[in-house]
């Protein structure tokens, strides 16, 4: 079974004391470049398309969100670039400001625990840089890692799979698009109330509320269940990038490797030509249904008129790919676990699933308060306490509470976590470019996710990073980068 | 409308392995106390954080 790459990319809220959502740029600026670790600041954007589709066309302009072009008006926040304020760290993520929000994008991986330790590093990056930010500027910043402010307004987070060119863009939409509409029953974050339609006291998606449409390459506004942007982030005549943003952020890291690996089982089903052909009529519509229903009794309208529901679309997978798929252990553990949780799901018993999915964990918390305090779901302090549960402070966010009692599992400790500074272990293409911004940053003259530039004798010699193999660990031993590039088998 | 059958296929229920190891255990209900982290926690959340929580659209 071909290994699949993977990243996860997390635009986290920002709440700074005495200022507001028309400050916001400024401030995800300010916090970004005042990261205090190593870091490189020269981000190629050369190979950025965003308006590229995978189905074979070019969009004139992307969809804008009418209120936050309100809050720019008479504002100029500099050159796009500078607005960025891209920093490449030492362990090869890319941390910067994506429309007022710090966004940390992962180092590629290719196992789900090494991304996800990843991911909960980005967590320690945001930190540290908002800690820094809020002493220069004398203020409380708190930040948050979710998806919504209550109010309409969503930020993403979104996931990056390589896939083959040749696989194609509809035998991908028909394989994975069902898997993101049930996915969220075990991988949801969980929301108070509604952001669009009827009220409902508690959904199990953060994201589901804003989506409008099957399948489009907007991010912004117009949002789809299957995003059809083609910046592949490699060698364009041989891979695609699937860019997933239908998905939550996760606090719990079981949540982050069993979102990722359900959507590698449905690439994997699609490239075998053997995953559950499910037609949904309406899968903007199914998305919303079970996000509202975490007794799974959402009926998912098929073509024909006929339906099913999220316990059949999961159990479909896992059964095509163990019956057709060499699958690896992380993968079958996936498997393993979500049948014991739909086990519990389906029988009614979601409170003992709390330390393993979040909306679990978060809806539990809620309804012991409520049935403390006598609050209800239309409370203030409800939303408050899911706001909360987001929060990445460890001495504060409700979410590390719960671990702190031991509630939910800790996955990793702090000292393992850390160890996510120094590179990715796994040999992938962000192994080689951590190498280069930590040991050879005085000749990185660029670099992005698919190259790096060197300036070397005044000469610039850009190296093409593989995506799909593993570099050897020998690379590390390189002490100058004439003998690093050599390794790379660059000819100068 | 949706007033057809419900599908199963291609589902096997004779392929799910359900909680064989165990599965998990019963909801803790006990009351928290003076020590709870949690709530110590929840006192302190101010109950109009999310009211005055407005961000901008993200990606």
């Amino acid at each position: 079974m071909r290994r699949i790459l993977a990243g996860i990319e997390t635009e986290y809220g920002l709440l700074v004391e005495g200022r507001g959502a028309e400050d916001q740029i400024d401030d995800a600026m300010a916090l970004v470049r005042g990261y205090p670790g190593e870091r490189l600041s020269t981000w190629d954007y050369r190979y950025e398309s965003p308006r590229a589709d995978l189905r074979g066309f070019q969009l004139e302009r992307l969809a804008v969100d009418p209120v936050d072009e309100k809050f720019d008006e008479g504002r100029n926040h500099g050159a796009p670039t500078d607005v960025r304020s891209d920093q490449i760290l030492p362990n090869g993520a890319r941390f910067y400001n994506d429309h007022g929000h710090p966004e940390y994008a992962t180092p590629e991986c290719f196992t789900l625990g090494e991304l996800a330790r990843h991911d909960q590093y980005g967590e320690s990056v945001v930190m540290q840089s908002a800690r820094s930010f809020g002493e220069a500027a004398g203020k409380q910043v708190r930040i948050y890692k979710n998806n919504t402010d209550f109010h309409g307004a969503t930020y993403g987070t979104h996931e990056s799979y390589l896939v083959p060119r040749a696989l194609g863009f509809a035998p991908l939409f028909a394989a994975v698009t069902p898997m993101l509409v049930v996915r969220q029953l075990l991988t949801g974050a969980g929301k108070v109330g509604s952001e669009s339609g009827a009220w409902c006291d508690f959904q199990l998606s953060q994201r589901a509320d804003f989506f409008t449409e099957a399948a489009n390459a907007e991010t912004l506004y117009r949002r789809p269940v299957f995003n059809t942007r083609d910046e592949c982030h490699s060698d364009p005549s041989e891979w695609i990038r699937l860019h997933v943003i239908s998905g939550d952020a996760n606090m719990m890291p079981s949540c982050t490797m069993r979102k990722v690996g359900l959507v590698k089982l449905a690439i994997h089903l699609a490239e075998s030509g053997e995953a559950p052909e499910w037609k949904l009529n309406d899968p903007v519509r199914a998305f919303q249904d079970v996000s509202r229903n975490m007794e799974m009794k959402a009926r998912i309208g098929l073509e024909g008129r006929n339906w099913t529901n999220a316990y059949e679309v999961l159990e479909s997978y896992f059964a095509a790919a163990e019956r057709v798929l060499h699958l690896d252990d992380e993968l079958c553990g996936i498997i393993a676990d979500c049948r014991e949780l739909l086990e519990s799901l389906s029988s009614g018993d979601w409170q003992s699933v709390r330390g393993r999915i979040d909306w679990a964990a978060k809806r539990h918390l809620l309804e012991h308060y409520m049935a403390e305090e006598g609050d209800n779901w239309k409370g203030a302090s409800m939303r408050a306490f899911d706001l909360e549960y987001h929060n990445i402070d460890l001495e504060e966010g409700l979410f590390h509470a719960l671990v702190h009692m031991g509630d939910v599992p800790e996955f990793w400790s702090p000292g393992e976590i850390e160890e996510c500074s120094v590179g990715n272990k796994e040999g992938t293409r962000a192994f080689v470019r951590a190498l280069a911004v930590s040991k050879f940053r005085d000749h990185v003259h660029t670099a992005c996710w698919r190259s790096i530039t060197f300036k070397v004798d005044g000469k610039l010699i850009e190296v093409e990073l593989k995506p799909d193999i593993m570099y050897p660990g020998h690379l590390k031993d390189a002490n100058d980068v004439g003998t690093f590039m050599n390794l790379l088998g660059v000819e100068r | 409308m949706m007033d057809g059958d419900r599908i199963t296929k291609p589902v096997s229920p004779g392929t799910k392995r359900l909680g064989e190891d165990g599965g998990p255990s019963a909801p803790d209900i006990k009351r928290p106390d003076g020590g709870n982290e949690l709530l110590k926690r929840m006192k302190k959340v101010d109950p109009d954080q999310a009211k005055k929580y407005r961000q901008r659209s993200g990606e």
